[in-house]
C-alpha cells in the first residue's frame, strides 16, 4: 500500500479513518516505516473522507516517532479539521486544489488581479493572473472578512482551485451580473445602477476604519505624484504636491478599484467583489480611481474604455456624470464641474505615474494618452486652489431619511422613525396621529404593490420647515411607475351593502394631508405629503 | 391592540385598546369570523382604541356587512379624532354610531 521515495515514505489514506480502524492504520503505517532509518512520513490525502480524533491521534504520534510528518492533498472538509485542530500549524499541510474550467464561461467580474468568471449559476471563479498567487488569494480573502465585518456586502471565497495553470478563488453569487454587463445589455437602467452605485459609495464613504487595518490610498498617490511633478512645466509640479499632500486625511473606507465590473447585482443584492485594493483615506482617491476606469485611461481612445468595459465610451462618461450628480445631491453643471476638475488633477497625476510603471509610452497610443493627461493637468493645476472637497454633506448619515425594506411587517420600524423624528416638534396628538394614518396608508400601499411579486426598498423622508409648522414626508421607492392619485376616489355615499372593502387608504391619505403630489423621476416613484400644523 | 369579549346570550361586546391598524386588524378580523356566529347583537366599544387605519375600516365594513345579515352592530364611545375618519370615509353613514 506503501509507495516509497528516497527521502520520505509516502502512504496513502483511504476512506474513514475513525476509532473502528485507526490501530490497524496505525500498526501499517509504522510497518511501512520499519527500517528505513531517518525519513519523512508523507501522509497523502487525496482518498481520505474522514478522520476522528482516533486517526489524528496516529499523525501525532507518527511526528513525535519521525521528528515531523507532512500531509499532502488534503480536501477542504479535512483540511478545515485539521486547521481547527491546530495541525497546520505544527506540521505541513498541503491542501488538495479542486480543478476547474473556465473554458466558454462568461466573464462577469474583472481587476487588476485577475478574471472573474461565472462557472454555473451559484458560483464563480476569479482566476489569478499571477501564477503564484497563494499570497494574494489570502490577501483578497483577509480584505473581504474585513469589509464584512465593516458591513460591506461582498462575497467571501470559500474555496481555493486550480484553474489550469493559474489558481482560482470559488465564490457562491447566486445569478451575479456585474453592472459592465447590465450597462451593456439593458442600458435603460442605467439610473438603477446609479442609483444602487452611489449608496454603495456612501455605505463605502462613510464607514470608518480601526487605525492600521489597510493601507493609505494616499500614500500611493504622493508617491506617483513625486515622479508626476517633474514632468510639469517649472512651478506647476511644486503646486500640484502641495495640494495633494494638503487632502485631508480620513479613516473613511475606499474599494479602490470600485468600477463597474467590480460591482455585481446577485438577485436582490448588490455586493461589490475585488476587494484587493481595499483602502483608506478621503473619497477624492475613490473618485480618481473612478475617473481612471470610466475616462482616464482611454482619454485618447476611447475603443479602450469599450474593449475592457463592453459599453461604449459615451456610457461610460453618462454613468460617471450622473454618479457624481447623485453622489453630490446636486444637478449644478458649475458644483459638479468644479468637482470633477479637482478628481481630473488627482487622476492625472496618478496616471502619468502609471504610464511610467507600465511602460505604456512604448506604444504610440500610449504615448499620445499619455501627453494628453500632461496637457489637461497643465490646464487644470493653475485653477486650482484646493483639491479637497465637501464630502460631510454627501456622506453623513441623513437623521431625517430611513430606508428599508418595502415590507407590511416594517410598518412598526417607519412609524417609530416618523415618531423619533416628530418628538421635539410637540405636535398635537390629533396632528401625530393624521400624520400616523398617512405614513401607514401609503407605507402599506408600496409595501403591497410597488414591487409584487418581488421585494424591493423604499425610502421615507421626513422634513419638518417653521411657521406655520409644516410637515412634508416624501416617499420614495424603483417599483412599477404608479400614481396613486390617479386612483378615483371611492365613493363614500354608498350604503354597507353596496360599498366595496378597501380602497380607503390612499383616499384618506389625501383628505388627511393638506397636499400631496407625485413624480417619476430616475426610475423612481417620489410621493410627497405636506401637512401645516 | 387588546381585545376584550363580553358574551351574553345572542349578545356579544368586544372593547379595543390601542391601535386598529395594519399589524393589528387582522386579530380583529380573526376573533370577529370565530364569534359572530349566531350572534344578532353586536356592540364594539371604542373608549380606549386611539387610532384606526383603513385597515381597521375594512374589517369595520366587512363586520357590518354580516351583521346586516343576522342582526345589528353599534360601535360606542367614538373619540373624536376617529369620529373625524368615519366622516371623511361616509363610515358614519354607514355604522351606527352611539
Amino acid at each position: 500500500m506503501a509507495d516509497n521515495n528516497k527521502n520520505t515514505v509516502v502512504y496513502r489514506l483511504c476512506g474513514k479513518i475513525d476509532s473502528g480502524n485507526a490501530p490497524q492504520i496505525e500498526q501499517e503505517i509504522f510497518t511501512a516505516l520499519a527500517g528505513r532509518g531517518d525519513v519523512l512520513p508523507v501522509l497523502d490525502a487525496e482518498a481520505l473522507e474522514y478522520i476522528s480524533s482516533a486517526g489524528l491521534r496516529i499523525i501525532l504520534r507518527l511526528k513525535k516517532s519521525c521528528g515531523d510528518v507532512k500531509i499532502t492533498n488534503a480536501n477542504s472538509d479535512i483540511y478545515e479539521i485539521l486547521e481547527m485542530t491546530g495541525f497546520t500549524e505544527i506540521m505541513q499541510v498541503e491542501k488538495a486544489y479542486r480543478k476547474v474550467s473556465v473554458e466558454g464561461c462568461d466573464v462577469v467580474g474583472e481587476g487588476q488581479n485577475g478574471k472573474v468568471y461565472r462557472v454555473d449559476r451559484d458560483n464563480v471563479v476569479k482566476v489569478y493572473k499571477n501564477a503564484d498567487a497563494l499570497e494574494d488569494i489570502k490577501h483578497e480573502r483577509e480584505m473581504a472578512k474585513l469589509a464584512l465585518i465593516l458591513g460591506i456586502p461582498t462575497a467571501i471565497s470559500y474555496d481555493v482551485v486550480k484553474v489550469g495553470e493559474s489558481y482560482g478563488s470559488m465564490f457562491e453569487l447566486l445569478d451575479a451580473r456585474s453592472f459592465s454587463n447590465i450597462l451593456a445589455k439593458e442600458p435603460e437602467r442605467i439610473d438603477e445602477c446609479v442609483y444602487e452605485y452611489v449608496k454603495i459609495l456612501k455605505k463605502l464613504h462613510s464607514t470608518h476604519v480601526p487605525e492600521g487595518k489597510l493601507p493609505r490610498l494616499k500614500e500611493r498617490v504622493v508617491k506617483a505624484a513625486s515622479y508626476t511633478k517633474d514632468q510639469l512645466p517649472e512651478g506647476l509640479g511644486d503646486k500640484l504636491m502641495r495640494m495633494i499632500e494638503a487632502i485631508p486625511e480620513t479613516d473613511t473606507l475606499i474599494h479602490g478599484d470600485c468600477h463597474t465590473k467590480n460591482i455585481v447585482m446577485t438577485g436582490e443584492e448588490v455586493m461589490l467583489i475585488d476587494m484587493d485594493t481595499l483602502s483608506v483615506g478621503h473619497p477624492i482617491f475613490e473618485f480618481m480611481r473612478m475617473y481612471n476606469s470610466y475616462i482616464g485611461y482611454s482619454e485618447y481612445d476611447p475603443q479602450v474604455l469599450e474593449d475592457f468595459q463592453g459599453y461604449p465610451a459615451e456610457t461610460a462618461r453618462v454613468f460617471w456624470k450622473k454618479t457624481l450628480c447623485a453622489y453630490f445631491g446636486t444637478d449644478d453643471e458649475d458644483v459638479i464641474n468644479s468637482i470633477e476638475e479637482k478628481i481630473r488633477c488627482v487622476s492625472y497625476a496618478y496616471l502619468i505615474d502609471w504610464s511610467r510603471r507600465h511602460k505604456a509610452a512604448e506604444t504610440e497610443r500610449g504615448r499620445l494618452t499619455c501627453e494628453l493627461w500632461k496637457k489637461r493637468i497643465t490646464e487644470l493645476i493653475p485653477r486650482l486652489d484646493s483639491l479637497d472637497f465637501e464630502v460631510n454633506e454627501a456622506t453623513r448619515d441623513d437623521p431625517n431619511e430611513l430606508t428599508l425594506e418595502a415590507e407590511k411587517d416594517n410598518l412598526t420600524r417607519v412609524l417609530e422613525f416618523l415618531d423619533r423624528r416628530l418628538e421635539s416638534c410637540d405636535l398635537p396628538p390629533k396632528a401625530q396621529m393624521q400624520l400616523d394614518l398617512a405614513v401607514e396608508e401609503i407605507f402599506i400601499n408600496i409595501a403591497s404593490y410597488a414591487y409584487s411579486p418581488n421585494k424591493g426598498k423604499a425610502t421615507v423622508r421626513v422634513e419638518v420647515t417653521g411657521d406655520p409648522v409644516t410637515v412634508t414626508i416624501t416617499f420614495i421607492d424603483r417599483g412599477v411607475p404608479y400614481d396613486p392619485l390617479k386612483k378615483t376616489d371611492p365613493d363614500v355615499t354608498l350604503s354597507a351593502d353596496d360599498r366595496e372593502i378597501g380602497g380607503l387608504g390612499i383616499f384618506l391619505a389625501k383628505k388627511i394631508m393638506d397636499d400631496i403630489s407625485y413624480e417619476y423621476k430616475n426610475g423612481q416613484n417620489i410621493l410627497r405629503l405636506k401637512k401645516k400644523i | 391592540m387588546t381585545i376584550n369579549k363580553q358574551k351574553n346570550e345572542n349578545g356579544l361586546l368586544i372593547s379595543l385598546e390601542g391601535r386598529l391598524d395594519t399589524t393589528t386588524s387582522p386579530a380583529l378580523e380573526q376573533e370577529l369570523k370565530a364569534s359572530l356566529d349566531g350572534v344578532d347583537s353586536l356592540v364594539l366599544d371604542f373608549e380606549k382604541l386611539d387610532y384606526i387605519s383603513s385597515a381597521g375600516l375594512r374589517v369595520l365594513l366587512s363586520a357590518q356587512k354580516t351583521m346586516n345579515k343576522q342582526g345589528e352592530m353599534k360601535i360606542k364611545n367614538v373619540n373624536e379624532t376617529i369620529l373625524e375618519i368615519f366622516e371623511v370615509t361616509g363610515f358614519n353613514d354607514i355604522l351606527t354610531i352611539e
